[in-house]
């Protein structure tokens, strides 16, 4: 399905590179490393030399922790927002929130994206991003609460849920009059699921690229990775980027990551392997 | 008459196009070329080149029209470097040095005379050869030599040819 994150259009074969930059002390893979803003935006003017097409901004973080109110989340990203949007126009901008209040002044400074990790938590979001004519991000979390660990939950069929509620969130979002071509689903591998319902999701990837809806995966570094490799944070590139390949070749259109590099070599190898993009420059036995 | 000669290279078929074109400048001249042929083309090529031939004939911009026209696909040896498919021998370069010659004068005598064994120990595709020469006869003249380069190891000539 052809994409469209507000301004910026995407062909059907395009994938996407959305790099993680995060405006929090306590992020669990860079632990602070752009909480500056200043260190945040020289992470932003990296990421696009690296050829990132959009970044995705957070306020905060997705374990449990110190609770961050709406008025100090948009501290966090709003300006930042605004500086990113003026500097590199033609970058597209998510911002990571769930709640309809920061995702309006988020979108009012320029935001393309709202990314919806917590899978619908705050009905009013859908609202904004049809008012601002943003792309949503339609995550499955299994009902959990914010910022909260999976417990012992449990499914029939991870996959089913996970069908049945990205595609209610996406019929929701179309209700409230988000543009189709708008509209992106991602499992939210580690969200409500334990590292083999993350792992089925990952096995199952091509049920969901099936619907028709653009598919967002957000692997990097975490911890069904790690457990699966028995790898702490820091350890965990070669295994995302296993997962990586296998998601590309189901047809997963975006990938939000740390490292930008490495991820758009995979999934450039596995969708040119898939037949979806041709070889950089192929002459070996062709001269 | 009008005639062209072109390399038979598979890297100019559409499913083997890459993101970035290898043989940019080849195929634009080959096209060049070959859209200065006619409406009706024959062509003198083993099968692997009537492929390109066809390919690329599908892909021009226009011919001229209904003269006569012929498109031969042949092109020097593989063993120009050690990169090269058919790695370096150290004949090869004087083996095409003497075939451009043949083809750009042209000398129909010299193209008969092409020693067949060699241009197989060379990889040089030069089936077409012997019917060029017969076709270029004594009479011909050569319009435009559109390309002459070996980048990957193998020898590629873009000529036409009129009588």
């Amino acid at each position: 399905m052809t994409l469209r994150l507000r301004k910026h259009a995407f062909d059907d074969d395009a994938t996407l590179m959305m790099a993680i930059v995060n405006r929090t002390p306590d992020s669990f893979f860079d632990k602070g490393a752009t909480w500056a803003e200043d260190a945040a935006f020289e992470r932003v003017r990296l990421v696009v030399e690296q050829g990132a097409e959009i970044v995705d901004i957070g306020g905060i973080k997705a374990a449990p922790g110190v609770e961050i109110g709406p008025a100090e989340e948009k501290a966090r990203v709003v300006d930042f927002v605004a500086r990113v949007r003026a500097e590199f126009p033609a970058l597209v901008i998510s911002v990571d929130t769930w709640r309809a209040e920061v995702g309006a002044a988020v979108c009012e400074a320029g935001a393309d994206v709202l990314n919806d990790a917590w899978g619908g938590a705050d009905p009013e979001l859908v609202d904004v991003a049809a008012q601002y004519d943003a792309a949503i991000v339609c995550t499955h979390t299994g009902g959990v609460t914010p910022r909260t660990r999976p417990y012992r939950i449990e499914y029939d069929d991870v996959m089913r849920a996970v069908l049945d509620d990205t595609l209610a969130y996406a019929e929701r979002a179309l209700a409230a009059g988000v543009a189709r071509e708008s509209i992106v689903i991602d499992p939210a591998h580690d969200f409500g699921k334990n590292t083999f319902h993350s792992l089925e999701v990952t096995r199952r990837l091509g049920e969901m690229v099936a619907t028709g809806w653009p598919v967002l995966v957000s692997l990097s570094n975490k911890d069904f990775v790690g457990e699966t490799l028995d790898r702490p944070v820091g350890e965990r590139l070669l295994g995302t980027l296993a997962a990586t390949a296998i998601c590309a070749s189901a047809g997963a259109r975006i990938y939000r990551v740390h490292q930008v590099e490495e991820t758009r070599q995979v999934v450039d190898m596995a969708w040119t392997i898939a037949g979806r993009r041709r070889p950089a420059r192929a002459i070996r036995g062709l001269q | 008459m009008r005639i062209a000669l072109i390399p038979g290279v598979p890297a100019l078929l559409p499913e083997h196009a890459s993101l970035e074109d290898p043989v940019a400048e080849l195929r634009a001249a080959v096209l060049a070329a070959v859209s200065w042929l006619g409406d009706d083309v024959e062509i003198l090529a083993t099968e692997q080149g009537r492929r390109v031939a066809l390919s690329v004939l599908a892909a021009r911009s226009g011919s001229c029209g209904p003269e006569r026209s012929v498109l031969v696909v042949a092109n020097g040896s593989a063993c120009r470097t050690e990169k090269a498919p058919g790695f370096l021998d150290e004949r090869a370069e004087a083996f095409d040095a003497a075939l451009a010659h043949a083809l750009t004068t042209p000398d129909a005598a010299a193209l008969r005379a092409v020693d067949p064994t060699l241009a197989a120990d060379l990889w040089a595709d030069t089936a077409a050869l012997p019917r060029l020469a017969d076709l270029l006869g004594d009479d011909a003249r050569t319009v435009a030599i559109d390309h002459d380069d070996a980048p990957y190891g193998v020898q590629y000539w873009v000529i036409r040819w009129e009588l």
